[in-house]
């Protein structure tokens, strides 16, 4: 190993930061001591300037060993930062202190100096390696197997710093020194020699982990790819095996060649590809490190950039491949090919900037894409029906606008619309992964909010808040295409749940009733977007009832099901699906099949508990009341329950006024009068309230919705019990509507943690509705998820999903985001904003973001992902 | 039965089974798993199994070493799949060994068995190559949604059971724990020491004993007892103090044990709230509860543990999720434990793997009510009545006395055990896509 460091001129060392950009990230490397001087690297040779980190954990570690040349451009910043990019990887050093930065600054500034005055002026690499006497004319050994060991052993050591790197690098590529090497390998088999073949894997790997382009590039051409993967077969980690890396690429049969690509350059540039894939997935997936992995990732990028670009232009090749379709006389198997060749280019065009992406698409539709879609879903082969769906999907998730349009003339022209199809396939589909493709499309095609919009917020919203974007007022196309969805389709679509009500016997095919969830998903969709046709729908149709069936089936995970749903109906907190939910008595069953359960803890057991939870936490009063007036005995026998034997008393003791309050902690009535309708939305923090808040609950639960109601109720009951304060409430009810907007939890848990002297309750009115003050009481929990929600809307987890996939292990980023180009990612992102926005309360919304990230997370896996392989290049 | 036997037998030999086969197998499972509770009751003896991640090799090592199914009655707590190049064939294998054996061998979910994670970290590109289609994925991603959350150890003996090599087993000392090595012979015993008198395995101090008391505690309610104080509730023979068992850790949101119970697990994870918490969140030098790094979940100090243990009868949390370069790392005075089972993480982090082994109390004590199905529900009402009524607040109180009485952990063995012998194995490599156009 090389020599330590001896200073020469010694600035104190002085305690840094170093960091290195990776994937746009500044990694910390570590800390430690900074000293930059004329080091010794070998004998005879003249000195180099270095700067040199020792690490301040292991000072015998060296963080950062670098040398000091003219242009890699050193920067200092600031008062304590010095920045640079060595072998293209952009440095940085933070100094604890100026002065420490200032030193090493004035080193590094006289060297660049220096080298200004001998070069005079800019000039060109190789006389900057004369300069500073770089060692550039390392000679490597003839490559010959009596060599192997030598030269295993001085790379590894030359590959252990930069320099060293840089000259290996230099040395193979100027000798073509990997063509050298090749011959080796096959010597080596003819003798045997496994300790010969171990070396000669070593020194390959050495050399492909040298993270050089140029290298990589010239070990998968065609003259050499065999030679490679041929060396890496006898790996000494694996002494027992041998890899057959040389069979699988030289088996000519895997390209398969629809049309005919002329260009041999392009041609070549395929195969390629397919070897760095093969390089990265199978031959060094066990060693890769993150500059290789990225360098292997950009090669296949730009590699596939340029396939994809020569295609969509070449309108020849264009033509050959559609009117494949075209010709009836043409054999199947061709056809399919021609399906799985245009999924592969829509799979890579993902990874394209949006207009170029949006070039090939138009291409594609300009030349017929519709008609291979709609033959590929019909087709019998489920290879093509699964290619049909992901060329379909890739595009809706690229512009689901641009096949919107189509459906729409589908419909003028009286031909069947594409999500008809869509639903048929639906319907008929065994195969799980079609299935939940075209369940995704169906939600997204009917997303009725404008791209790049909130997809999840209500319409009336977007309406109000227009957002800077063209398509923002409601797309009557998109009406259009609505109404005659719900008029045509929803119907054909929802069939399956229609049908249960004919059913006698509710038995079904395994196979088959995946379905119920598809449509449960979807529908939960459509609840949330499309406010009245849904309803009417709903109503129309009486679908609660037809997922009431499904509780009575004996597969569990139907009932959940339908478990499910209900459960999404409560969430919104509609006044109308409430009464729907009480009107059709759907409850009852629910609590019939948690009393069948009981006994026993599962996941059945635990979502209907969950559901009824939820009841009882956002104080949804009508199913509260429905629930004990129409079930008091179903409640009575679940009450060893908290959440039932909660449920009980609330109604209980709101319904005979007979509540004892606290007197400190009573308010004045106009407390009571001034809580918004909609007060129950809060988390998961409820149990945590206190005896007080109860009995406000309990006054609440009197209070009507109508504000009518709430005049002529007996204004004092909640005074009844306690004397003390006679007059007051009356006077205050005026304020009835200056409470409207404001959180009527957070007024409730204010009160509870400032119980206020009655006498006072007058002067203390006016704090507790103001939203700072609430948030200055909040209970500590319920900070702490709040500020977690802060943290996630500067960088949500999708985010950091993206991040990660940049194989970057250091966890501290937040600007992870900014380099996310997808429009999807962008849309995921406002979605969570925007519907929290969107609604005054806290935890009600809360929970349907949940469901949202879900939702648009499945339709955006896909896309995300690849933007993310996207922003990593 | 015997086609299980047989995708059993082909699974063993890390070739994966028939995509028909795996959706036969995922509804199977699910129609058990639907029914185990959020939280699964399991009793000792019992070896529980941190990380896997797709290390199937080193997966085959771990039942060398804890000893065949279901010879051995296994936890896994989650993090079966990612990273490594043989997710579906560990996957599916555990699967298998849990519809062939379902009372011996308990799989919880852990942060990688959900669809988004599994998307980025590998799962999904290996389900694709090896399948040719995603369906093999979503099959195992509809299972994940129905993994339980949790497991709850009960009627584990204070004392260990004989390693099996008969060395050192005279010995009259009471001991707590015993670390072993892969062919079973004993690296390190520890004999049990007082509570909290710290413990020479322990890394850290022990905190939070200064005679003001951790300052996190509940401070505002009654005397101890005046709920139902917590070793009223479970130390009917459970001497030992149960051990729950989670892939993270605890929630802000969860105070009481019974409170997950009430979730809706067949979800995804979502990326806040309880759920997400429990699968999400580590134990770290800290006072009350932090942000998480990891951006889900959050970080908790010794002074929560301690809390919940007491609130619950804990004696012990077990979890998963951190990588532990010695295989596993007990921390605030042993009332949390990270057990860490991917040998060479990522065939590179040079970390060794461990097993955690509890045995079955002897004393015929160990056998308690609680079993998986039914319901803690008739005492949770009761003991745990207090935390559900508002009013009457947290139960018990936390005196500073009260934590010198925190159950006593179970005897524990540490089998440590290092990645499987290269020859075992293929090279691990990950399968190239056949076909190409472009």
């Amino acid at each position: 190993m090389m020599a330590q460091p001896v200073p020469h001129q010694t600035p104190d060392k002085k305690r840094v930061k170093v960091y290195e950009l990776r994937n746009n990230d500044w990694f910390d490397r570590g800390t430690g001591f900074c000293t930059a001087a004329f080091v010794t690297i070998e004998d005879g040779q003249p000195k180099e300037p270095r700067v040199i980190v020792e690490s301040e954990d292991h000072p015998d570690r060296l963080l950062l060993e670098t040398k000091i040349v003219k242009d890699d451009g050193f920067q200092k910043q600031q008062d304590t930062l010095i920045v640079w990019t060595d072998n293209g990887v952009d440095m940085a050093l933070s100094f604890q202190e100026a002065d420490g930065c200032a030193l090493i600054w004035k080193f590094i500034d006289g060297v660049q100096q220096t080298f200004q005055s001998v070069m005079g002026g800019p000039d060109d690499g190789l006389s900057d390696d004369i300069a500073i006497e770089m060692p550039a004319a390392i000679q490597l050994p003839a490559a010959d197997l009596g060599t192997l060991c030598e030269l295993e052993s001085n790379m590894r050591i030359m590959s252990s710093t930069a320099n060293g790197r840089d000259a290996l690098t230099k040395a193979i590529m100027s000798d073509d020194y990997i063509s050298k090497l090749i011959p080796l390998v096959e010597i080596a088999e003819d003798l045997e020699s496994l300790p010969d073949l171990h070396r000669l894997c070593n020194i390959m790997k050495t050399v492909l982990l040298l993270n050089d382009t140029s290298i990589i590039e010239h070990a998968v051409s065609d003259d050499c790819v065999l030679g490679v993967v041929g060396a890496l077969e006898y790996d000494p980690d694996f002494p027992s095996h041998k890899a057959n890396h040389r069979q699988w690429l030289n088996s000519q049969g895997r390209y398969k060649e629809v049309v005919r690509i002329e260009d041999d350059q392009i041609r070549r540039k395929i195969h390629q590809t397919y070897r760095l894939q093969y390089l990265k997935d199978v031959v060094l997936a066990r060693i890769l490190d993150d500059p290789t992995f990225s360098v292997l990732n950009s090669l296949i990028f730009f590699n596939q950039v340029d396939i994809v670009q020569h295609l969509q232009n070449n309108s020849g090749f264009l033509n050959d491949l559609f009117s494949i379709f075209a010709d009836p006389s043409e054999e199947q198997l061709r056809k399919k090919e021609a399906v799985l060749f245009i999924q592969q280019c829509c799979a890579i065009a993902k990874n394209l900037q949006p207009p170029a992406r949006q070039n090939l698409y138009n291409n594609f539709l300009s030349h017929g894409l519709l008609r291979v879609i709609n033959f590929g879903l019909r087709n019998l082969d489920v290879t093509v029906r699964v290619g049909a769906t992901d060329i379909l999907v890739s595009m809706i998730d690229h512009d689901p606008q641009m096949i919107r349009h189509t459906i729409y003339r589908q419909i003028q022209e009286k031909q069947q619309p594409l999500t008809d199809t869509l639903i048929d396939l639906l319907l008929v589909e065994v195969d799980l992964g079609i299935k939940s493709q075209v369940s995704d499309a169906l939600k997204v095609l009917l997303d009725p909010t404008p791209p790049g919009g909130p997809p999840e917020t209500r319409s009336e919203f977007i309406i109000g808040q227009p957002r800077g974007r063209p398509q923002v007022a409601i797309d009557p196309q998109q009406e259009l295409f609505l109404t005659h969805f719900y008029e045509h389709s929803a119907v054909r679509l929802f069939k399956p749940l229609l049908d249960l009500e004919k059913r006698a016997e509710l038995r079904f095919n395994v196979l088959h009733d995946g379905i119920f969830g598809y449509l449960n998903d979807i529908l939960c969709f459509y609840i949330r977007q499309h406010q009245h046709r849904s309803k009417y729908f709903l109503l129309q149709h009486n679908i609660a009832q037809r997922f009431n069936r499904l509780l009575s089936c004996k597969e569990k995970h139907l009932q959940l099901v339908a478990i499910r749903f209900f459960r999404q109906l409560v969430v919104l907190q509609d006044d109308f699906y409430i009464k729907h939910l009480a009107d059709k008595q759907i409850l009852g069953p629910v609590l019939d099949v948690l009393l069948r359960t009981m006994p026993r803890d599962n996941l059945l057991c635990s979502a209907c508990l969950d559901l009824f939870g939820l009841i009882y936490k956002e104080n949804i009063k009508e199913l509260i009341k429905h629930v004990v007036e129409n079930y008091r005995e179903k409640v009575m026998a679940l009450s060893y329950i908290d959440t039932f034997r909660e449920i009980l008393s609330r109604y209980d003791q709101s319904q005979g006024f007979t509540a004892v309050v606290e007197p400190y902690f009573m308010e004045p009535e106009d407390e009571v009068g001034r809580r918004p309708m909609n007060a129950g939305a809060r988390g998961g923090m409820m149990e945590h309230l206190t005896v007080e808040h109860q009995s406000h609950q309990e006054d609440y639960l009197n209070t009507s919705d109508d504000d009518d109601e709430n005049h002529a109720r007996p204004p004092n009951q909640a005074l009844l019990s306690n004397g003390n304060n006679t007059t007051k409430p009356l006077v205050e009810y005026t304020s009835d509507e200056e409470g409207e907007d404001s959180g009527g939890d957070s007024v409730m848990t204010t009160g509870a943690d400032q119980p206020l002297p009655d006498d006072h309750a007058k002067e203390n009115q006016a704090p507790p509705t103001t939203p700072g003050s609430i948030a200055a009481v909040t209970p500590p929990p319920e900070r702490l998820s709040e500020k977690r929600r802060r943290e996630e809307d500067e960088d949500d987890p999708i985010d950091k999903l993206q991040y990660h996939k940049r194989r970057n292990s250091s966890v501290s980023s937040t600007n992870s985001a900014v380099s996310v180009g997808s429009t999807m990612g962008l849309r995921k992102k406002k979605a969570f904003g925007g519907s929290r926005d969107a609604s005054p309360n806290r935890g009600g919304p809360k929970k349907i973001a949940i469901s949202i990230s879900s939702t648009i997370k499945s339709i955006t896996a896909k896309s995300s992902t690849s933007a993310n392989e996207d922003s990593g290049k | 039965m015997s086609d299980l036997d047989r995708a059993i037998a082909q699974l063993r030999a890390c070739r994966p089974i028939p995509e028909a086969e795996v959706r036969e197998l995922c509804h199977k499972a699910r129609e058990l798993l639907i029914e185990e509770g959020n939280v699964v009751t399991v009793t000792a003896p019992v070896t529980i199994c941190g990380d896997i991640h797709g290390q199937f090799h080193d997966l085959m090592e771990l039942f060398r070493v804890g000893g065949d199914v279901p010879d051995t009655n296994y936890l896994f707590m989650g993090d079966f799949v990612d990273r490594g190049f043989y997710s579906l064939e560990s996957f599916l294998l555990l699967l298998c060994l849990k519809v062939r054996y379902p009372d011996r061998m308990t799989l919880i979910r852990g942060n990688h068995e959900s669809r988004q994670i599994t998307t980025v970290y590998g799962f999904y590109d290996e389900c694709l190559r090896k399948y040719g289609s995603a369906n093999v994925w979503r099959y195992c991603c509809d299972v994940f949604d129905y993994l339980a959350l949790g497991a709850i150890v009960l009627g584990a003996s204070n004392t260990l059971s004989p390693s099996g090599d008969g060395e050192a087993q005279g010995s009259e000392e009471d001991i707590e724990i015993e670390v072993c090595n892969a062919d079973g012979q004993i690296m390190s015993q520890f004999p049990r020491q007082p509570r909290g008198a710290g413990n020479s395995i322990n890394r850290q101090p022990p905190r939070g004993r200064s005679p003001n008391g951790p300052t996190r505690l509940p401070t505002n309610t009654g005397p101890p007892g005046s709920g139902a104080s917590g070793s009223s509730g479970g130390s009917i023979g459970n001497p030992a103090g149960a051990v729950l068992c989670v892939h993270g850790g605890l929630s802000p949101l969860i105070d009481m044990v019974d409170k997950i119970r009430l979730l809706d697990r067949k979800q995804e994870v979502p990326h806040e709230g309880a759920m997400c918490d429990l699968l999400w969140s580590d134990p770290d030098e800290i006072d009350g509860w932090g942000l998480s790094p990891r951006g889900a979940g959050f970080l908790f100090g010794a002074d929560i543990v301690k809390v919940f243990n007491y609130k619950n009868d804990l004696s012990l949390i077990a979890r998963a999720h951190q990588l532990v370069m010695e295989g596993f790392k007990e921390m605030f005075d042993t009332s949390i434990v990270t057990v860490w089972s991917a040998p060479n993480y990522c065939y590179r982090c040079g970390n060794v793997a461990a097993l955690l082994e509890l045995s079955e109390d002897e004393g015929g004590l160990g056998i308690f009510a609680r079993s998986n199905g039914d319901v803690n529900r008739s005492d949770g009402g009761l003991i745990g009545g207090g935390s559900g009524v508002p009013g009457s607040g947290p139960r018990g109180v936390l005196m500073e006395n009260d934590l010198a009485s925190l159950k006593p952990g179970p005897a524990r063995r540490y089998r440590v055990f290092q990645a499987a012998p290269q020859d075992s194995r293929g090279m691990p490599a990950k399968k190239p896509v056949a076909d190409y156009f472009l």
